[in-house]
């Protein structure tokens, strides 16, 4: 058999070579076919994996040769896909081919057959085909299980972007299965009875768990997750150094994750040297550097993940990528006050190599001094010219020194310089008050800057020197942070030193000198205008000797005590600018412009006062109304006060409003307020006048006022309107008439009360003294030689007339009443002093006091009038009484009226007025009525009264008189 | 009150580390100790505490597959999981348990889930889903460790520990992706279904252990001397 075989070969062989010539000869094609097809499947990458041999070939021969390839689905006439591939055969060379399927193989099954073809040059055309293989198949199916579904393909990984179909194999006829991609409902084709694919164009990414494709019929839900990818981006930024000259250290930027869990990889090729390194990291690569010198590298980093190879390329020289490490441990091995000595170490690199290291000092976060110093392992520089007890920052960093490329990274470190002795006299000034002729310094000094205090202020020492006696010093140290303090001292002059201490020492001296007197404090006040800069102040140098000005102010005045503010400024300045964050617009500021002398007084030079900014005032005066009359009323607002206003005072406006609308007074102006309505307005333009009349008003009329200050930015706010009603014209008659005239009255009244003794008996008297009576003044003075006065001892009274209470004796009194004619001539009866039932003839007992009043006639004729008269007596009548007219009239009228209104038979004894008789002698006032005859007689007035007076002729029966009047019938029976 | 995430699993890991050591602490095995009592009450929350930090952790995890498994109504059929211990149980067998029984089943239930909680852990990606994964973990231990003092208390020995290595996460042909998530639903499934007996398991060793009342009130009288 073998022999056999041996033979056949041989044979074959001969007839190789035989057969060529033949074609080269003949023509004809050669019968290749492939054998020993093998079809098996790649789930994973979903290939279809072809295997197969050409047999017929020479040993030593090489043909290029084309196989065409058919792929059929679900049979073998469904051919969906046919194909060429050109390899170049050796004999018995295993060939293998594979092919994707864009339908998951498990779906379907496939058929693969070839056929083949030489396409070598050396074989002249024409060429033709071989046979077709046999059909071979390639089943997935087989190793599924027994689920109902299945869904393809298992956990495929995909770029985002591209096209995928997915299919399910369902085994349950029955079952009615929907598909969704995530959430979404995904329709598909079918493709075979149980087979049903979708085809999703553009797949995105939706998280690191990958997209969801799942399908549901009744039972369990079956799925694939597609892993999909972002596209894998080329590495940017691509760079190498070395931080030893060991180690090179290449970074990347390797751009945005790919989303997947599984990261792409990254290597490392070098490609003088041929080697390669995975790098660990996806963004940093480590190189280890040989002993062989090399000093050149060509690196080349590819990037590549299941879709994409991304490479990038750099050429790297060792000595000019040197980045040297961070140096370490520096530290200030010694500082003072104003040096410090910086040490540092490096890292060391190989070949012992020098490092440029730089230092840098920092003051404030700014760099104020950078050194270069050239470092083997340690580092070490005296840092000068430092400021005392300042902190500052060293830091360091180091480069390669034979090739700079870059700086290490830096590292600092903080130190502070030592202490020193303040280096400047602080700033004093002083305020002085004097208490009982004694001054009181007031020190003030300002807190030495950073700059100067050269470490921490502990506390001041204030030198008090008397120089009227030089001996005594007195020293006062006044703990930090403190910035004044009050001295009381004689009325001496002073030399007042004040020294800032600190732990190391005093600063220089500050001298204030003090004169022990009051200052001249009469300097005129000017004004000072503010701009956004602050206040331009200028000043007039008083002496050429000045050493130099100091101007002061409060930096809020409106709050006490004041926080005094100064400014010092240099002998030849004749003016600055005073300008403070704590200025406010609105706020008056006072400044003092003080002139220093050579002995270090301070004289008031200039007073000024100013407004940053001017508004308009914030409120009103308080405004009196006072002196109101029916045309004029006078506004006053002294209370007012001008200078802690927001503004310079300018004057005010009086705005007057009538309720009548009609037009303004003179002076006024009509002006449209505020509030729109319209008023009159005056303008005061003086400051200090804060008192104002408005005259010409109408009386009893409304009027509304209303004042309101102005500075230079406006007046002052709109206030309520305050009302002023004017009175009437005869109010004035009122206070000044009948107010009088009532208080005279009263007078008068308290007078005649206070003095009704003497007025009664000046008047009225009990017992009247004739020569007293001013009736004798009247009777003087009608000039009658023939009156007299009767002297009481003449008349001697022969009867008393005893009245008695008679029962209803008005009636009796009417009707007993006789007429005058009937009682003319009759004769009085008079009752004896001792009464006899013979004498009483009357309802009633009367007493009767004779009347003492005398006509001369009648006395001579022995007739005493009998006048009866009312039981009381009248009251004392104070005005008319006066004059005699007055007096008898007065008289008269208490007559008649007692005669009607005092009941009968109410008076026992009674007491008639002297006064009663004469009243008829005036013929010119006859009394309305006649006199009634009373009931009881009384004593009658004791005046002698002339016939022709007392007793008119009977004519005239119409006056009357006392023996006329008189009937004795009825009184006194 | 505004809780961050942080300060509850803080807390939580603190509750836990002193239930973890529960059992440990000496006077709480001294003679005329309280008894079991206070440990199963602990428990009890600690299962209650764990469950209302289960619905926050799934949200985010189920959010974290996709659909379907983050629907509300996704209720697949139970197939292809059995290898997780299952909660559900006859309810007549479930009254008719011992308490070592019922201790013992869940013992042994969270030890598995722990497992596979871990397995879990592993493979999630963003890293506040693995620092909430972790959180989550260690409360479960704590609960375990909880259980465990319980079953000292009461006398029972623990279950022996589990055979093999813990459940390993390995993508491959064999078990889909999406069959992963599937089982990690499951898991989280379970573990609610498991934290909800358990609440019902504890609350009624918890009424079992009390002690009457008149006990109570001595006990508490005893104390106030």
């Amino acid at each position: 058999m073998a022999l056999f075989a041996v033979l056949q070969t041989t044979f074959l062989l001969t007839l190789l070579p035989l057969r060529t010539y033949q074609s080269e000869v003949l023509s004809e094609p050669l019968p290749l076919t492939p054998e020993s097809l093998k079809v098996s499947i790649n789930s994973t990458k979903q290939c279809l994996h072809l295997q197969w041999t050409v047999h017929n070939l020479d040993y030593h021969q090489e043909l290029k040769m084309v196989f065409q390839i058919q792929i059929s689905r679900f049979k073998a006439s469904n051919v969906i896909w046919m194909g060429n591939y050109s390899t170049t055969v050796k004999r018995n060379q295993v060939l293998h081919w594979s092919w994707e399927s864009e339908l998951p193989l498990e779906c379907a099954i496939h058929f693969v057959r070839m056929r083949t073809m030489v396409d070598d040059a050396r074989i002249p055309a024409p060429r033709f085909w071989s046979n077709w293989s046999s059909w071979e198949k390639a089943d997935a199916q087989n190793s599924l299980g027994d689920h109902p579904l299945y869904v393809f393909p298992k956990d495929k990984l995909v770029e985002e972007g591209s096209d995928v179909t997915i299919c399910y194999i369902s085994r349950n006829h029955q079952d009615n299965i929907s598909c969704y991609l995530e959430d979404e409902l995904t329709y598909g084709k079918q493709l075979d009875q149980n087979v049903w694919a979708f085809e999703l164009k553009n797949v995105s990414f939706h998280r690191k768990t990958g997209t969801n494709f799942y399908c549901k019929g009744q039972g369990v839900p079956e799925g694939v997750v597609l892993f999909v990818s972002k596209v894998l981006e080329e590495p940017k930024d691509f760079s190498c150094e070395t931080r030893d000259l060991k180690t090179v250290t290449c970074t990347w930027d390797p751009g945005s994750d790919t989303g997947l869990i599984q990261l792409p990889s990254y290597t490392l090729f070098e490609s003088f040297s041929g080697k390669k390194t995975l790098c660990k990291h996806r963004n940093r690569c480590d190189w280890q550097v040989t002993q062989d010198s090399q000093e050149v590298y060509n690196f080349t980093l590819v990037a590549e993940n299941y879709f994409r190879k991304r490479s990038v390329s750099i050429l790297f020289n060792l000595i000019h990528g040197v980045h040297p490490l961070a140096p370490y441990n520096l530290f200030p091995k010694s500082v003072s006050a104003t040096n410090a000595t910086m040490s540092w170490k490096v890292s060391s690199i190989g070949h012992n190599s020098a490092l440029l290291c730089q230092l840098q000092l920092l003051g404030e976060g700014k760099v104020i001094q950078q050194h270069n110093i050239s470092v083997r392992v340690n580092g070490e520089y005296l840092l000068s010219e430092l400021k005392p007890d300042t902190e500052y920052v060293a830091r360091v960093h180091c480069a390669y020194a034979d090739h700079f490329w870059k700086w290490s990274e830096l590292i600092s470190q903080n130190f502070t310089t030592a202490e020193a002795a303040p280096s400047e006299a602080p700033d004093v000034w002083r305020d002085v008050t004097f208490v009982s002729g004694h001054p009181t310094v007031t020190l003030f000094w300002k807190p030495l800057s950073k700059v100067h205090t050269n470490g921490k202020i502990l506390f001041y020492n204030v030198v008090v020197e008397n120089l009227d006696e030089p001996s005594s010093l007195e020293v006062l140290s006044v703990p930090a942070p403190a910035n004044s303090t009050k001295v009381t001292l004689n009325q001496s002059s002073y030399q007042i030193y004040v020294m800032a201490h600190n732990s190391v020492g005093p600063s220089p001296a500050s001298a204030v000198a003090i004169s022990g007197h009051p200052e001249n404090e009469n300097v005129e006040e000017g004004r000072v205008n503010g701009t956004e800069d602050g206040f331009h102040m200028s000043w007039k140098p008083q002496s050429r000797n000045a050493t130099g000005y100091v101007v002061e102010w409060c930096d809020d005045p409106q709050n006490l005590p004041c926080v005094l503010q100064w400014k010092n400024l240099g002998p030849t300045n004749t003016g600055t600018i005073i300008s403070s964050d704590a200025f406010r617009p609105g706020v008056r500021y006072d400044f003092r412009i003080y002139e220093i002398s050579a002995k270090g007084m301070a004289h008031l030079l200039e007073k000024k006062a100013g407004y940053l900014k001017e508004l308009a005032p914030s409120y009103n005066p308080e405004v009196a109304t006072i002196n109101l009359t029916s045309h004029s009323f006078t506004l006053s607002w002294k209370d007012y006060s001008t200078e802690s206003q927001t503004g310079f005072i300018q004057g005010y406006y009086v705005y007057l409003k009538s309720k009548t609308g009609e037009k303004c007074h003179r002076e006024f102006e009509k002006t449209v307020l505020p509030d729109n309505s319209v008023g009159c307005k005056y303008t005061i333009d003086n400051p200090d006048q804060k008192t104002f009349v408005v005259k010409d008003l109408q009386p009893e009329s409304v009027y509304e006022f209303f004042v309101t200050p102005y500075t230079s930015a406006g007046e002052g706010p709109l206030d309520d309107f305050t009302k002023v009603t004017t009175p009437d014209d005869y109010s004035h008659i009122l206070t000044h008439i009948t107010l009088p005239m009532i208080f005279c009255v009263l007078v008068v009244m308290i007078t005649c009360y206070l003095k009704s003794q003497w007025l009664k008996d000046k008047c009225y008297p009990d017992i009247p003294d004739p020569y007293k009576s001013s009736v004798l003044s009247l009777i003087k003075f009608k000039e009658n030689p023939h009156i007299t006065i009767m002297n009481v001892n003449d008349c001697v009274p022969d009867a008393i007339e005893v009245v008695n209470k008679p029962e209803g004796s008005k009636i009796q009194f009417i009707g007993t009443r006789k007429s005058p004619t009937e009682t003319k001539g009759t004769k009085p009866v008079y009752l004896d002093l001792l009464p006899t039932e013979k004498n009483y003839s009357g309802p009633g007992p009367c007493i009767c006091f004779e009347n003492f009043t005398y006509n001369q006639a009648a006395s001579d004729l022995g007739y005493c009038g009998h006048f009866p008269v009312t039981p009381q007596a009248p009251h004392c009548q104070l005005g008319p009484l006066t004059s005699p007219e007055n007096l008898l009239k007065t008289l008269e009228q208490n007559y008649m009226n007692s005669l009607g209104e005092i009941p009968a038979g109410e008076a026992n004894l009674n007491y008639v007025s002297q006064l009663a008789s004469p009243m008829s002698g005036d013929k010119e006032s006859p009394p309305a009525n006649p006199p009634e005859p009373a009931l009881c007689s009384e004593y009658k007035m004791q005046m002698a009264i002339p016939l022709g007076l007392a007793s008119p002729a009977p004519s005239k029966n119409s006056s009357l008189s006392s023996t006329a009047l008189l009937d004795p019938s009825e009184h006194c029976h | 009150m505004d809780l961050r995430a942080g300060d509850s699993w803080g807390m939580l890991a603190c509750l836990c580390t002193v239930l973890w050591q529960l059992p440990a602490v000496p006077a709480l095995n001294r003679t005329g100790d309280p008894g079991p009592g206070p440990s199963i009450q602990k428990t009890y929350d600690l299962t209650r505490y764990l469950e209302h930090q289960l619905r926050s952790l799934a949200g985010t995890y189920l959010n974290y597959l996709g659909p379907p498994f983050n629907e509300p109504d996704f209720n697949p059929p139970r197939l292809g999981v059995e290898t997780l211990p299952k909660a559900t149980v006859n309810l007549e067998v479930w009254r008719s348990l011992n308490d070592k029984l019922r201790l013992t089943q869940n013992y042994e239930a969270y030890s598995h889930l722990l497992c596979y909680l871990r397995g879990l852990n592993r493979q999630a990606a963003t890293a506040e889903l693995r620092r909430s994964l972790a959180h989550f973990c260690t409360s479960l231990q704590g609960l375990l460790g909880s259980i465990a003092g319980v079953m000292a208390a009461l006398g029972y020995p623990l279950p022996q520990p589990l055979p093999g290595t813990e459940p390993t996460w390995a993508p491959g042909p064999a078990h889909s992706d999406f069959l992963q998530k599937m089982d990690d639903f499951w898991l989280l499934k379970e573990l609610q279904t498991w934290l909800w007996r358990s609440a019902k398991d504890f609350n009624r060793l918890k009424k079992k252990m009390q002690p009457p009342a008149t006990a109570v009130t001595l006990h508490l009288e005893a104390r106030g001397f």
